[in-house]
């Protein structure tokens, strides 16, 4: 599978929300939890494609 | 609540052009009514014991919007910042925390009148009563005051809807001085064009007052002066450089790091959505940051947004 690396820029005090929502137990690791953000904004915000009937 | 099943402490009418400083103890509950109706009254509220805590328009306004109600808070100002009072009871809901107080300057730029009834004025003279100066007065909460925002992000004053016995209330949640006043506004639209009476009533707060509020947050970041690095209140009025001084800001330096994500081509046709747009980034890496941020705004965060709709 094709797997595309973007970079993030964060500070620490980023760091420090991203890595207590990981340690609250919303994800596994940092990396996971942009992707689940990514995931779940574009469910709610692109149009989903239509299901086959 | 009736007030008939609280005890009355004190009961004034304030008439046009003035206002009152009243001693508040936490659990006490301060009514203020309409007598003939359509006025707006001006607000300010101080800690009792210290007055450089006072009421905050800003974070009023940011946790309750521009019209608190019933069920709102008053909140002191960064850092204290903490509910000073709560609003128990409001029979017209048309309060408005965006308008700073009117002053004398503004009745004299505006309508060529330069001595005027105007909220600043008042307040501080009834401030005066507990040895506060004029620019100890504080942008006021305008309780009736009919405001809204137009379509151009301008704001307006509309119709003073209030009618005769309309009240608010409000219930003390630490000792204040109160200090309500007949909003001096009668060329504006703030009280229909007429300065009338308005009815204080102080009385002592019930279980049933109590148990109109929301237990309030607490957190470590609401500091006092006990956590000042400057302990005590400068006495003179000039400003001068501390010669001992050090910075020492909070969490500085600000560092960067970079973090690596590997995202599918599936998840990489999801971004590129978002990046077409133009909406949220010039790069991918600024995107998916913008679209990681709201969505944990969205998912996680307490209290009022403040983002767009994306």
């Amino acid at each position: 599978m094709t797997m595309t690396k973007i970079k993030l820029r964060f500070n620490q005090q980023q760091l420090e929300l991203i890595d207590n929502t990981v340690r609250s137990g919303e994800s596994n690791s940092r990396e996971d939890l942009i992707r689940r953000a990514l995931r779940e904004f574009a469910k709610a915000n692109l149009p989903q494609p239509e299901k086959d009937q | 609540m009736t007030s008939s099943d609280r005890k009355l402490l004190y009961e004034l009418v304030i008439q046009p052009g003035t206002g009152k400083a009243l001693e508040m103890r936490r659990g006490q509950v301060l009514r203020i009514s309409q007598t003939s109706g359509r006025q707006c009254a001006d607000f300010n509220c101080f800690n009792l014991h210290d007055y450089k805590e006072f009421f905050h328009t800003g974070r009023t306004r940011h946790l309750h919007g521009l019209h608190p109600t019933t069920g709102d808070f008053l909140w002191s100002a960064p850092p204290r910042e903490r509910p000073m009072m709560a609003i128990i009871e409001d029979t017209v809901g048309t309060n408005d925390v965006l308008y700073p107080r009117c002053s004398a300057f503004l009745f004299e730029y505006q309508y060529g009148l330069p001595v005027h009834t105007n909220c600043h004025d008042i307040q501080a003279e009834a401030q005066r009563e507990y040895g506060l100066t004029p620019d100890d007065v504080h942008d006021s909460f305008n309780f009736f005051m009919h405001t809204g925002v137009g379509q151009d992000g301008h704001p307006f004053i509309a119709k003073n809807t209030a009618g005769p016995g309309d009240y608010v209330e409000l219930l003390a949640l630490i000792d204040v001085l109160a200090v309500p006043n007949v909003c001096g506004a009668d060329v504006m639209m703030t009280s229909d064009f007429e300065l009338k009476p308005l009815k204080l009533s102080l009385y002592e707060g019930t279980e049933a007052d109590w148990a109109r509020v929301t237990e309030p947050p607490k957190m470590r970041s609401q500091r006092n002066p006990l956590n000042y690095k400057v302990k005590n209140i400068k006495s003179d009025r000039e400003l001068y450089k501390d010669a001992t001084y050090t910075p020492d800001f909070t969490n500085v330096p600000i560092e960067i790091a970079d973090v690596e994500v590997e995202l599918s081509a599936e998840e990489m046709g999801l971004l590129s959505e978002f990046s077409k747009t133009g909406k949220y980034g010039d790069t991918d890496a600024d995107v998916l940051r913008y679209v990681f941020f709201t969505w944990w705004i969205d998912e996680f965060m307490r209290g009022p947004k403040h983002v767009p709709k994306a």
